[in-house]
């Protein structure tokens, strides 16, 4: 994601340098050199960081003894697909898997609303008590109650074992928040006031003029919030005691942490029961539960490149 | 960070029990006070049996409804509707609700709930010490109150002479807060596997000993010249661990809180200062100079049952030997199998090699038990909880359902004693029965942590491979366990105390004991080494133990 935005930030800085730079040969050549070690740099660290995910689908499809054997680097060894058959008739798996599906999309939409609404009304620079209400929503960017009261908090207003621990208590993203506000404020005055002169309420402008207009951010906004629901584990491990609640980056975790967790100290005592479980479900659990969340990322890429730059750049 | 992370970070282990157990801490005394020992039977005894003893069926009286902490395994995900608690119902009339926390972060989803006031009443999975954090706050209660009511964890403790053991679980207080599973028999689960036709081949047999063992190395460093025969894959944890034992010291796993009972002195030393762990090092020292031991393998640790190069080298004749558990013998012959072919080699466990303090191996050791949420305290089923865990935890019939389910239908026994499972049913973890399609584990519950506690010798074997049974026999023929250190529990605010010195001062031995062994440091350094624990608060860390030693000597 960083080198996305990165690169839409070279590519837009560079835009109007390039005629000038095309005028002397010397300066061309430079460039093109440029242009080469950049994109050469860049092919490299893609390739590295690609590496460790084409291992892990080689391992998907490999038999267990090859991978501790050490031999599955790019290409599956002992091709079966036995595993994935296996992890697909896992009830808990899909049920896990549902689970996150619905928690991703409540919790897109609840945060979605949340942070739209509250965004507007902030970019309002004539909102009494506007720096408050800022003030209040940054003050949690850095402080929050710690583990225990939030626990005590949400067992106490009854969200325990439900979807709503998941989703209402990371409703508002203050980055997001801030984001959205600056490309709020950002939006051309002429326009809310023509509608307000043409008998719009505030929803109505909101709803009918800005919204509308934010396509772009509002894109971003979920892909960022989907995101971060898809993967988020900790609050479920927090406030969910039962397994069919959870969701399968808990259910993955499980698979993967509590592998290794088993080499660590309490492997002396655990020995017997901490199976260290095959590289090879891991990998397979692994790739059908990213494999979702990667297919959006194209889709929404192009929103997600000019989104960030409107907020960045702007504000 | 990314921007996009916007919940709640995970924190490392340490950070979050550490924040945990401190702000429950105050969270508790201010609501709860300290649980009083008196317990009222007339006003407690709902569904409790009137004449329980010792190897009786417990059955409640009336249903009784019991929360049960549940670690949930990922490769045995727990199901409402297994076998297993259906025939416990059928058998003690007591419905199991569980809580279920996922297997990964166990032990902190188990604090935040003992923390929070939120743990149902069995806690389970207990290992000696880790139920320390909680004394102070209150939250669990002290069992030693009500042993009277736990008949038959007081008749195995007597049978197999664990007496000493269990006055080792008192706290400062002169309580213990757990009961921990009972085990027969005792032997490290972590010792050395070996390539046995290796060792044979170089004409240098099993070792018997540290000596002979370098004897071995050096003959087949000789025929495999590119081999670093020796390993751990535990940062050299392991290895050490159960070699400390032979040199008359305790480094690695079983360093604990790096004292040693000097019986002669009547006092506690440190280890790490003593010449015995020097000898220990310098042994160390010297197979990585001749290039016997693997020297990645010493700070490098990985998933599962070792690190998976130490597997891979192992599967390719460049190591020979290395720490592990029976399941780690598995692992490296998966992986020879693959390499080798299988039947072409010999892999097993063999018993730490002794040395100069001679066949010694760790003490004793007890497995996993439980605590009670002290909330269960109140409740009007309070006694009958008491005999249901007594029943659940050490009667051998409730310890061969747990194991192997019920008599008849998944399991039969001969005259000998001798369990065979039924030709329905499969158990994957021990490879038995592998074609049949019903499993005593991941389908019926059986076998799952909750059988593991407490077991007699013979029920151990039944489960175990036959390697397993001679590896225990070996052991428990060939070596002496030592005698388990003298209790010496600290106060609240000391242990405070000793873990703030005695963190510090364990990271600087494991870092140089590492140094030493590797080589980056000079063995000659050894006494500026021990000017450096002494700067770090070594002296008053000793007397801070051997204070706390004497002030329990002296209760006692």
């Amino acid at each position: 994601m960083v080198i996305q935005t990165d690169l839409a930030k070279g590519v837009k800085m560079r835009r109007p340098r390039r005629p000038s730079r095309l005028r002397g040969s010397r300066d061309s050549r430079g460039y093109k050199i440029f242009t080469w070690v950049n994109s050469s740099l860049l092919i490299v660290l893609c390739l590295i960081m690609l590496y460790p995910f084409v291992t892990v689908l080689a391992q998907s499809f490999s038999s267990p003894s090859a991978i501790k054997a050490g031999m599955v680097s790019f290409w599956p060894v002992d091709f079966n697909i036995d595993t994935y058959i296996a992890v697909a008739n896992n009830g808990m798996f899909w049920r896990n898997y549902g689970n996150t599906v619905l928690y991703t999309v409540v919790g897109t939409i609840i945060a979605m609303v949340l942070t739209t609404s509250f965004a507007y009304v902030l970019a309002k620079e004539h909102l009494r008590g506007r720096k408050i209400l800022i003030g209040l929503a940054v003050f949690t960017m850095f402080f929050n109650g710690g583990i225990v009261p939030n626990y005590v908090l949400i067992s106490s207003l009854g969200m325990k074992n439900t979807m709503w621990a998941l989703v209402i208590p990371g409703a508002i993203s203050v980055f997001n928040l801030l984001v959205m506000k600056s490309f709020f404020e950002n939006l051309p005055k002429d326009l809310e006031e023509a509608a307000q002169i043409d008998g719009l309420s505030w929803i109505g402008i909101f709803a009918r003029i800005v919204l509308p207009l934010s396509k772009a951010v509002i894109a971003t906004m979920v892909l960022f919030y989907s995101v971060a629901f898809w993967n988020d584990w900790f609050a479920a491990f927090l406030y969910l005691d039962r397994s069919e609640l959870f969701p399968v980056t808990l259910f993955l975790r499980n698979l993967l942490a509590g592998a290794s967790s088993a080499a660590t100290e309490g492997a002396a005592a655990a020995g017997s029961t901490a199976t260290a479980l095959s590289a090879n479900i891991q990998s397979v659990t692994m790739i059908l539960t990213v494999i979702p969340i990667l297919c959006v990322y194209p889709f929404v890429q192009r929103h997600f490149v000019s989104g960030i730059m409107l907020g960045s750049v702007k504000g | 960070m990314t921007p996009f992370a916007f919940k709640t970070p995970p924190v490392s282990r340490r950070t979050f029990i550490t924040g945990i157990a401190a702000t429950g801490l105050l969270a508790l005394t201010a609501c709860s006070s300290k649980p009083k020992a008196a317990l009222d039977i007339s006003s407690q005894n709902v569904g409790a049996m009137e004449n329980f003893a010792a190897d009786m069926q417990f059955k409640a009286t009336e249903p009784l409804d019991l929360g049960l902490l549940w670690t949930d395994w990922p490769d045995t995900p727990v199901k409402d509707s297994w076998e297993i608690f259906k025939e416990i119902k059928a058998r003690t009339n007591v419905t199991l609700g569980l809580t279920h926390i996922p297997f990964s972060d166990a032990k902190e989803k188990r604090s935040l709930l003992i923390s929070a006031g939120d743990a149902p009443s069995i806690i389970p999975l207990i290992y000696t010490g880790e139920e320390e954090a909680f004394v102070s706050s209150g939250a669990v209660l002290p069992l030693s109150d009500y042993v009277d009511h736990m008949p038959n964890f007081k008749k195995y403790v007597k049978e197999w002479d664990l007496g000493t053991m269990v006055e080792n679980l008192r706290q400062s207080d002169g309580k213990y807060y757990m009961m921990p599973g009972l085990q027969e028999v005792s032997v490290p689960v972590f010792s050395l596997v070996l390539r046995k036709d290796v060792f044979e081949e170089v004409g240098a047999g099993v070792p018997n000993t540290w000596d002979e063992m370098r004897a071995a190395l050096l003959k087949i460093k000789a025929k495999y010249p590119n081999s670093y025969p020796l390993a751990d894959g535990f940062e050299g944890q392991s290895l050490l661990n159960y070699a400390a034992r032979a040199f008359g010291t305790q480094a690695g796993w079983g360093f604990g809180n790096g004292m040693v009972w000097d019986e002669s002195a009547g006092k506690f030393k440190y280890a790490a200062t003593s010449p015995e762990y020097k000898e220990m090092v310098t042994y160390f020292r010297g197979l990585v100079e001749d290039g016997l031991l693997d020297v990645e393998s010493m700070t490098a640790a990985d998933a599962g049952g070792g690190s998976a190069s130490v597997s891979e080298n192992f599967a390719n004749n460049k190591i020979f030997a290395a720490s592990g558990s029976t399941n780690t013998a598995i692992d490296f012959s998966t992986a020879l199998d693959k390499t080798i072919g299988a039947g072409s080699y010999q892999v097993g466990l063999i018993p730490p090699p002794g040395g100069p303090a001679g066949d010694t191996v760790e003490p004793r050791n007890f497995w996993h038990g439980f605590m009670i949420s002290s909330k269960a305290k109140d409740e009007p089923n309070f006694l009958a909880l008491l005999q249901f865990l007594d029943w659940f935890y050490y009667n051998p019939q409730a310890r061969e359902l747990l194991r192997w389910g019920v008599e008849g239908k998944h399991y039969t026994k001969d005259a000998a004693g001798t369990i065979t499972l039924n030709k329905e049913f499969s158990l994957d973890a021990r490879n038995l029965n592998p074609n049949a399609k019903v499993d005593l584990e991941i389908d019926l519950g059986f076998a799952t942590f909750p059988s593991e506690s407490t077991e007699s010798r013979k029920l151990k074997e039944s489960y175990s491979t036959p390697e397993d049974v001679a590896y225990i026999a070996a052991v428990l023929s060939t070596r002496t366990p030592l005698a388990p250190a003298p209790p010496a529990p600290l106060e609240e605010a000391e242990l405070e105390q000793a873990s703030l010195t005695g963190t510090p001062l364990k990271d600087t031995v494991d870092t140089n004991t590492l140094k030493f062994i590797l080589g980056q440091r000079d063995l000659g350094e050894w006494d500026k080494f021990v000017k450096e624990l002494e700067g770090q608060g070594l002296p008053a860390y000793v007397e801070l133990m051997n204070s706390a030693r004497e002030r329990f000597a002296d209760k006692a």
